[in-house]
């Protein structure tokens, strides 16, 4: 459903990416990995069109992602939990999860998809009036993956979840990522934590200096000797 | 700067050097001295502003305290000179004291603290000496025209001087490393609360040198004047319409400025601040070169044109 | 004896409600789009001409022309917006400030003479059968206009803050004050945010000039003060709730009163800058509330 085509992409004159080329089907828990500056994030942004390419194609069914602005990216599918959660910490839980139905489209369904948010996160529920800065580190993340949820979205990314969490709560996180993708929603994960996210995934991606160096089942990527060299030792 | 621009500029000098003693005219030799004062005003708002890419809202405050500390010492019988420094350097005394705690944080911080200072300064010194400052009887009996032209001539050549070897040094180069990137310029070693701090000492003594020059010259004037935001506004509108960041473009500014205000005045009472104001908007959001970028881009495309004439000539002389 | 002090004070507070009014305009600008905008005042002033000339022309009362008036800054706000400021969005950081500072400067001084050219240096007031209306509690006079215009001060950030706080767009507004890529991502329109943001700030501007028209007077040279007093109270405690600001705007009333009665009208006139340079000279974080405002 996502096809990225030889894209490069730059920050003012500082090249970051290279003929970056990746698939995501139906489905699927695709990770992309890789260490710091890599251009995980990157690649992101230019998927949500925070970051322009300067060529190359990002097709999403059909829609060229790349002619479109970044507000309406969320309208055709896509919702990204970005690095850190981002979430709006001046305002309430539940404020913030309507703000994630913003889109004309979610806000009809907007009580259903609370409904659907509380149940993969009841403590989100609990704590629905609080106000999101008061909120835990992992309950934040929560937060932004439940904001993410709010549109209803067919392709969820998510930007290192994982980042600065402690290990428990990590495994708890990505407990609830499994759990979405097997609800329906299709997951491109973004990580530096390379054994949870091939665990978990069913494809990945290996990113290096702005270019993919290698795809492969998350199974064999786990095996695969200079993977485990590199990301595992 | 090139052989051609040498000459050019020495051949400008001698010329408002012999001024005064070719063309006896008072209002000749008043209006060059207003364009002097302009320049000065314009080339030291510009260096913080332009240079430094510092947004000064507050420089008549500056220009102003320059004035009040050079009229009140003259006048109580120090000698000009003495005079002329102790209100450059008070000046810079109030500039550091805005510019130190702003300058530490990014954002409108510097450009609203002198703005607050100048408005300060203005309502205070309006209330407090509200009577017309008028030159004693001695001081009118020996007023001459002549050497005051002269000062401000000196002032003018000192400020772009000034200008010019400050932006031409390493010091320079540091000074528009920080206005371009503050954090890349940090990372390499460039403090930029020194630099910054620096450009607005100048940008703040030449102001204040200025603002005695201005003391020194009128007879009569309400003290409160020199602090009106008016005087902030026409320099950075000089600065910009002639090209901000640039050492020609506050001279061209000053010098299109006083044509265009004689002009205007005649022809539409008022309305110069308009049209100033206006002008000015546009070149900020559309030629932030002002008339020296528009200039180097009308020579760019003139020198365009030529080259294609002859590439077309040697093509079909080829065939 | 205490009254003529409580009097000065009851004074104060009436026109601090409308400092209040004028601060709320200016960060509510600030706040989403970081342009401090220091036309701010003569948007203000714009205001109170807008209701002076309905009311002299057209006779209808003073405070009804706060409908025209606001319509009428809505569409200069909108206008000045996408002719000016909409241009500057895109900018990097550091130039973006240096020019909105500049063209807002620019702005002010193009605002305060076209005033100048057309209404001339006058100064104007609205006087009405009812203008000279006081009533008084315990000795203490109020001025019946001047109540009304602190009411309807009050009422105005109560609206606005219903407004913030219930509507999705309200709702959209604040996310993008706390983080604007985020914001993004949630499919909200930055840039329609941002006007929505200035013209709602023009508006204020024009209720507040209207009220100031109403109690008080209006020249076209007094945009730069009340740029200046809104500045002040943004500052005297970051950037806050609306309520809290309008709490602010009676203190800064109060204390410039209490000023001029314990100093004189010279200190009066500059307390609230004075404040304004200390706080910044000794706790420049208290600006704004952030480190990077």
């Amino acid at each position: 459903m996502l096809k990225i085509e030889e894209v490069d992409a730059y920050y003012g004159d500082l090249q970051a990416l290279w003929g970056i080329s990746m698939q995501v089907n139906e489905g699927e828990l695709v990770a992309l990995i890789g260490p710091n500056g890599a251009g995980k994030t990157t690649t992101l942004r230019v998927i949500t069109g925070l970051l322009k390419p300067a060529s190359g194609n990002i097709h999403f069914y059909g829609h060229n992602l790349d002619k479109v602005a970044a507000h309406k990216i969320v309208e055709l599918g896509i919702s990204q939990v970005p690095e850190g959660g981002k979430i709006f910490t001046g305002m309430s839980v539940l404020e913030n999860l309507e703000l994630g139905a913003f889109v004309a489209s979610a806000r009809k369904v907007k009580d259903q998809s609370l409904r659907w948010v509380y149940e993969i996160f009841p403590r989100l529920e609990e704590r629905k009036n609080q106000r999101a800065g008061t909120l835990s580190g992992g309950e934040r993340q929560m937060l932004a993956i439940g904001r993410a949820l709010m549109s209803k979205p067919r392709l969820l990314l998510l930007d290192e979840p994982s980042f600065g969490l402690a290990p428990l709560l990590v495994e708890q996180i990505f407990a609830m990522i499994t759990e979405i993708n097997r609800q329906g929603v299709t997951v491109l994960l973004v990580e530096q934590n390379v054994r949870a996210a091939l665990e978990l995934a069913h494809r990945a991606y290996v990113i290096e200096n702005g270019r993919i160096v290698g795809q492969g089942t998350g199974d064999a990527l786990l095996s695969f000797d200079s993977v485990r060299s590199a990301y595992l030792a | 700067m090139s052989r051609k621009q040498l000459a050019f500029s020495t051949i400008l000098i001698v010329i408002l050097a012999f001024l005064p003693l070719v063309l006896k005219r008072d209002n000749i030799i008043n209006l060059a001295l207003l364009v002097l004062l302009y320049v000065s005003l314009a080339s030291s708002w510009n260096i913080l502003g332009g240079y430094a890419g510092q947004a000064n809202l507050g420089h008549a405050a500056f220009f102003g305290v320059g004035t009040l500390a050079t009229r009140l010492l003259w006048l109580s019988g120090w000698n000009l000179f003495p005079s002329l420094l102790a209100g450059g350097l008070l000046a810079v005394a109030f500039a550091l004291l805005i510019g130190i705690p702003a300058f530490r944080l990014r954002g409108v911080y510097f450009a609203i603290g002198t703005l607050a200072l100048a408005q300060i300064l203005y309502i205070t010194v309006g209330n407090t000496l509200p009577m017309i400052s008028s030159l004693p009887a001695q001081n009118l009996a020996t007023y001459q025209l002549v050497p005051r032209y002269y000062i401000f001539l000196g002032l003018a050549l000192l400020t772009i001087g000034t200008a010019y070897f400050l932006v031409n040094s390493r010091l320079g180069l540091g000074i528009m490393a920080v206005r371009e990137e503050e954090d890349a310029a940090e990372s390499l070693g460039v403090s930029a609360l020194q630099h910054k701090l620096l450009a607005l000492s100048v940008s703040a003594f030449f102001a204040g040198l200025t603002g005695g020059a201005f003391a020194f010259y009128h007879v009569g004037y309400y003290p409160q004047l020199p602090f009106s935001p008016e005087w902030t506004f026409d320099s950075m509108m000089m600065a910009y319409i002639g090209g901000a960041g640039t050492i020609v473009g506050p001279i061209i500014g000053a010098v299109f400025f006083v044509v265009v205000r004689e002009f205007l005045v005649l022809k539409l009472a008022e309305m110069h601040l308009i049209v100033f104001g206006v002008l000015f908007i546009l070149v900020v959001l559309f030629l932030p070169g002002g008339l020296v970028g528009a200039w180097g881009q009308v020579q760019k495309a003139l020198a365009r044109r030529s080259r294609q004439k002859e590439i077309k000539l040697s093509l079909t002389r080829a065939s | 004896m205490l009254e003529p002090l409580v009097q000065n004070l009851a004074f104060g507070v009436l026109v601090g409600a409308l400092y209040g009014l004028a601060a709320v305009g200016l960060s509510l600008v600030f706040g989403v789009t970081k342009f401090l905008n220091v036309a701010h005042g003569e948007l203000l002033m714009f205001g109170g001409y807008a209701s002076f000339w309905v009311f002299t022309l057209l006779g209808v009362d003073p405070f009804l022309t706060l409908a025209s008036t606001i319509i009428f800054l809505l569409l200069i706000g909108l206008i000045l917006y996408k002719l000016l400021f909409a241009r500057m969005v895109k900018l990097t950081e550091s130039i973006k400030i240096q020019n909105t500072l500049l063209v807002g400067f620019g702005l002010s001084l193009v605002l305060q003479n076209l005033a100048l050219r057309l209404w001339t240096a006058d100064t104007r007031s609205i006087t009405t059968l009812y203008s000279g209306s006081v009533f008084t509690i315990l000795g203490v006079r109020f001025p019946i206009v001047r109540v009304a215009s602190l009411v309807i001060a009050l009422v105005t950030l109560l609206a606005l803050d219903l407004f913030l706080r219930r509507t999705y767009t309200g709702k959209a507004l604040r996310a993008t004050v706390e983080n604007w890529e985020a914001a993004t991502l949630m499919g909200i329109d930055i840039q329609r945010v941002y006007l929505l943001s200035f013209v709602l700030g023009a508006a204020l501007a024009g209720v507040a000039g209207c009220l100031v028209s109403v109690g008080y007077s209006i020249e076209p040279v007094m945009g730069l003060n009340w740029t200046l007093k809104g500045l002040i109270v943004m500052v005297l405690g970051g950037l806050g709730s609306i309520m809290g600001t309008f709490v602010r705007g009676l203190i800064l009333g109060v204390t410039e009163s209490a000023t001029g009665f314990f100093l004189s009208l010279t200190y009066r006139e500059v307390v609230g800058l004075v404040l304004f340079v200390l706080i910044l000279v000794f706790r420049p974080q208290g600006l704004f509330g952030t480190k990077e405002g």
